[in-house]
């Protein structure tokens, strides 16, 4: 009897001491990233019937087990890859909001200036000052123009660095995740114990690759985590992964785009709008909604003002009395052409009508017999059986060889029309101010030059140049204000789902103080026990002697 | 509910930031004066600010075009001042040759007092801005308007108005060609002036130079006259087109009153509200900091010595 009271108080011993293990060993991970509280799952031992009726046996380890709840886990996974997805967007449209902000730095002030000059010329059209400013005003906007298409090419080009270094921490987690997949499986199988830091760690990871991209996992028998991102590209099976690749896209060497290898080994891009969630989903998103649309409108902008203001200037005379020339130089649509394309077909496209641009791309592709243009803003798609055609003032011809069927190119009009603005004249005595030649004073067609200013020449003839610069403003204004509302929210869930699964799974000191009493008084407890069957042994001992 | 320790802290430490950043855009605010700091926080109105920039600045320059045309008819209306003046004296001299006592000598008198003030006419006619632009001669601004010939002058120039923008839907004409000033309705008045100087320095000897003498000054008079009245009628048009220029001022100067107040409404700051805001974010961000010190220092742990 004296032994089984001996071995009751041993079991109790031990208990307390994994409890007071594991609750040492919460205390530690209180602000361990990931870390899931753990708990002793005791059970009383198997009583032995004496006859007079079961005797207990003390007490049973049966695991220690963490606190864990996958469904609150994915909650906070889908809220941390939305919150990162917004915050990335954001963080890349401030940029442009911030250089926008600035009322005495945008292009507006500069084309006010510019136009007060061509006012000025037409009070004075023989004075050489008025003409040199007019030259001058002219090039500062060009200037203005022109650093403001950089600094978005910059921005296109901070976006192509990320997008390589976020799939480059893409691969590395899902390399991680593999790896844990594997030990888990051998911890397991080894042991049938939950191997329970380890899950931790391998949870944490997909939380972290959660910030760079939306993975959805689907947990297998065997305890392995299957990922699984963008359309349903698998990322990690097991303990192999199929890692992303960032290459140059094959329509516009300007940037990168995210793909993977098939399993023929073939290259596949995925395409901005493929993946959603976290850092690489937000800044393709940018890029794709937001940036994409602001060259162009800058660019339509450049456009629309050097087309008509040069077909006015050339509908004058200059101090010399020869008909004016070009004022403006301007750049022409940009053609980008699949690399993998298999027939010789190059194409060309001309801007014919500047009221009729838009702020889009466009994609031409060719199945052997129709050739078919969509306007990627809205996916409108429209199929002619030969070519050239106009498609929202700009016409695209074939300018040589022959398609062959799946060929495709990207076409975008206006994207280098802010990159190639600049002033054509140097000369102030080249600027046609007359109507007709040989009249020095004759200041006819500057007054014309001038009402350019406020006529509506641009988006079929609804707005002002400065209107559809005012409608970029505002666009970038807007969708900025949206990110900020809509990343607050997501903000605000991704706490919330984080309170929810902490109030589980987190560790609270003052409960972890109260355990460690509670095992302490146990360990106590247990002790005295063991003195007591101690002393009733020697009880026993006293006897014989 | 449960909460953890690490969330308290989490949660603590994120309130505090929130207030943090929003005391932050209040004092970029105050330092600036500026409402909008950037197009997001008012998409709709900074566009709208872009607009009435623009309407504002073109306003403006249409205020610094009327200064011009100001400058311009001023000039052109004390030139046609002159002129008018010049024309009365030599009215004035013609007045006098129907003095049936003179003699021819004295006749010869007049003729070269004419010479001399058709010198002064011609000089007016060719009068140049400050630019050395001639005001006479139409867009040919760098051509002399007029050139003595024996029988009078000859316009040089063409028939262009210069015309400015002085208002958005109004272009006025800066210049008045010297051709409709001095050689208007078929009536040349250098002409008329080197007739008469012709016929005052004709000897009267017989009865019918005489009457070519008497004849000859009326239709000079009335020839004068008309010149006269020409000058007149355009000074007056330069009169009531400076006028319009006057209220066109007005006009203008209510207008800029209006886009300022309109853009300050957009853009400025109201410096009462936010600086309450301030004081009022100053507490809550205080508040938070000393609850947030008060309940990490609840610990169970303080109790266990």
């Amino acid at each position: 009897m004296a032994t089984n009271i001996l071995s009751i108080g041993q079991s109790a011993l031990t208990a307390a001491q994994v409890g007071i293990n594991t609750t040492g060993h919460n205390i530690a991970n209180a602000s361990t990233p990931g870390y899931n509280r753990q708990v002793v799952i005791q059970g009383a031992a198997l009583a032995q019937n004496f006859g007079f009726g079961f005797l207990g046996q003390g007490t049973e380890i049966s695991t220690v087990q963490r606190v864990y709840s996958e469904h609150l886990a994915t909650q906070v996974q889908t809220a941390q890859s939305g919150k990162s997805g917004l915050e990335s967007y954001y963080a890349q449209i401030r940029q442009i909001n911030d250089m926008l902000a600035d009322p005495t730095a945008g292009v507006s002030p500069a084309l006010q200036g510019f136009f007060a000059s061509v006012q000025n010329l037409s009070n004075n059209p023989a004075s050489v000052p008025a003409r040199q400013s007019v030259i001058s005003t002219a090039d500062a906007l060009a200037a203005r123009v022109q650093g403001m298409d950089s600094r978005l090419a910059e921005i296109e080009q901070g976006i192509n660095s990320q997008v390589v270094s976020s799939v480059a921490v893409i691969n590395t987690y899902a390399q991680q995740i593999a790896t844990l997949n594997d030990a888990i499986g051998k911890a397991l199988r080894s042991t049938g114990q939950p191997p329970n830091d380890l899950l931790d760690q391998r949870d944490q990871l997909v939380l972290e690759l959660n910030k760079e991209v939306k993975a959805t996992v689907v947990k297998q028998g065997d305890g392995d985590y299957n990922v699984f991102v963008g359309n349903g590209q698998p990322l990690v099976v097991g303990a192999r992964t199929s890692p992303l690749v960032a290459v140059a896209s094959p329509t516009n060497s300007q940037r990168v785009e995210v793909g993977y290898l098939a399993s023929n080994g073939s290259l596949v891009i995925v395409g901005d709008n493929g993946f959603v969630g976290g850092k690489l989903g937000g800044l393709l998103q940018f890029r794709s909604e937001t940036l994409t649309a602001t060259q162009n409108a800058l660019g339509r902008v450049a456009i629309g003002l050097a087309t008509t203001f040069n077909t006015q200037h050339q509908a004058g005379f200059d101090l010399a009395g020869a008909a004016g020339g070009a004022f403006f130089n301007q750049g022409g649509p940009f053609i980008g052409a699949n690399s993998g394309n298999t027939g010789t077909a190059t194409l060309g496209a001309s801007i014919t009508n500047v009221g009729a641009l838009t702020t889009s791309d466009y994609h031409l592709s060719y199945d052997g017999s129709n050739y078919t243009v969509t306007r990627l803003s809205d996916n409108t798609a429209s199929t002619y059986a030969s070519l050239p055609q106009t498609v929202d003032g700009v016409q695209i011809s074939l300018a040589s060889g022959i398609p062959a069927a799946g060929d495709y190119f990207l076409i975008r009009p206006t994207a280098k029309g802010a990159t190639g603005f600049s002033v054509a004249l140097t000369d102030p005595a080249d600027i046609a101010a007359a109507s007709a030649p040989g009249a020095v004073g004759n200041n006819t067609n500057a007054l014309a030059l001038a009402a350019l200013q406020t006529a509506n020449t641009l988006a079929g003839g609804s707005v002002t140049y400065q209107g559809a610069y005012g409608q970029m403003v505002s666009q970038v204004g807007n969708k900025t204000r949206e990110l900020e509302v809509t990343s607050a929210a997501a903000t605000n869930l991704l706490e919330q789902s984080t309170v929810a699964m902490q109030s589980e799974s987190g560790v609270n000191l003052d409960e972890e103080a109260t355990n460690l009493l509670r095992y302490q008084q146990a360990y106590q407890a247990a002790a005295k026990l063991m003195q007591i069957a101690q002393d009733m042994f020697n009880a026993l001992l006293t006897i014989g002697r | 509910m449960r909460i953890s320790t690490l969330q308290l802290f989490d949660t603590g430490a994120a309130r505090i930031g929130d207030v943090q950043s929003a005391l932050a855009k209040t004092q970029q605010q105050i330092a600036t004066g500026r409402k909008m700091l950037s197009p997001s926080d008012d998409p709709v109105a900074a566009s709208r600010a872009l607009e009435v920039a623009q309407t504002q600045s073109i306003n403006q320059q249409y205020a610094a075009n009327r200064v011009q045309v100001k400058n311009s008819l001023g000039q052109v209306d004390g030139t046609l001042a002159s002129v008018s003046d010049t024309l009365l004296g030599i009215r004035d001299a013609l007045v006098s040759v129907g003095n049936p006592g003179l003699t021819d000598n004295e006749r010869g008198f007049i003729a070269t007092e004419l010479s001399s003030r058709f010198q002064a006419l011609l000089g007016l006619a060719n009068t140049r801005d400050a630019q050395g632009n001639y005001l006479f001669s139409g867009f040919q601004s760098n051509t002399v308007p007029f050139v003595e010939t024996p029988a009078g002058a000859t316009y040089q120039g063409d028939s262009g108005q210069q015309l400015v923008q002085v208002d958005s839907t109004r272009r006025m004409a800066v210049s008045d060609t010297g051709q409709n000033i001095f050689q208007g309705g078929g009536q040349d008045v250098f002409q008329t002036i080197k007739d008469m100087v012709t016929l005052l320095q004709t000897p009267v000897v017989t009865p019918a130079n005489r009457a070519a003498l008497s004849a000859g000054t009326a239709t000079g008079l009335a020839d004068i006259d008309k010149a006269i009245n020409a000058v007149l009628t355009t000074r007056a048009s330069v009169g009531t087109r400076m006028q319009e220029i006057d209220s066109l001022d007005d006009a203008g100067a209510t207008r800029d009153v209006q886009y300022k107040a309109i853009l300050s409404e957009i853009q400025d700051l109201d410096y009462t509200e936010a600086l309450t805001r301030q004081s009022r974010q100053q507490l809550t961000l205080e508040a938070a900091q000393q609850s947030f010190v008060k309940m990490a220092s609840l610990s169970l742990f303080n109790f266990l010595r």
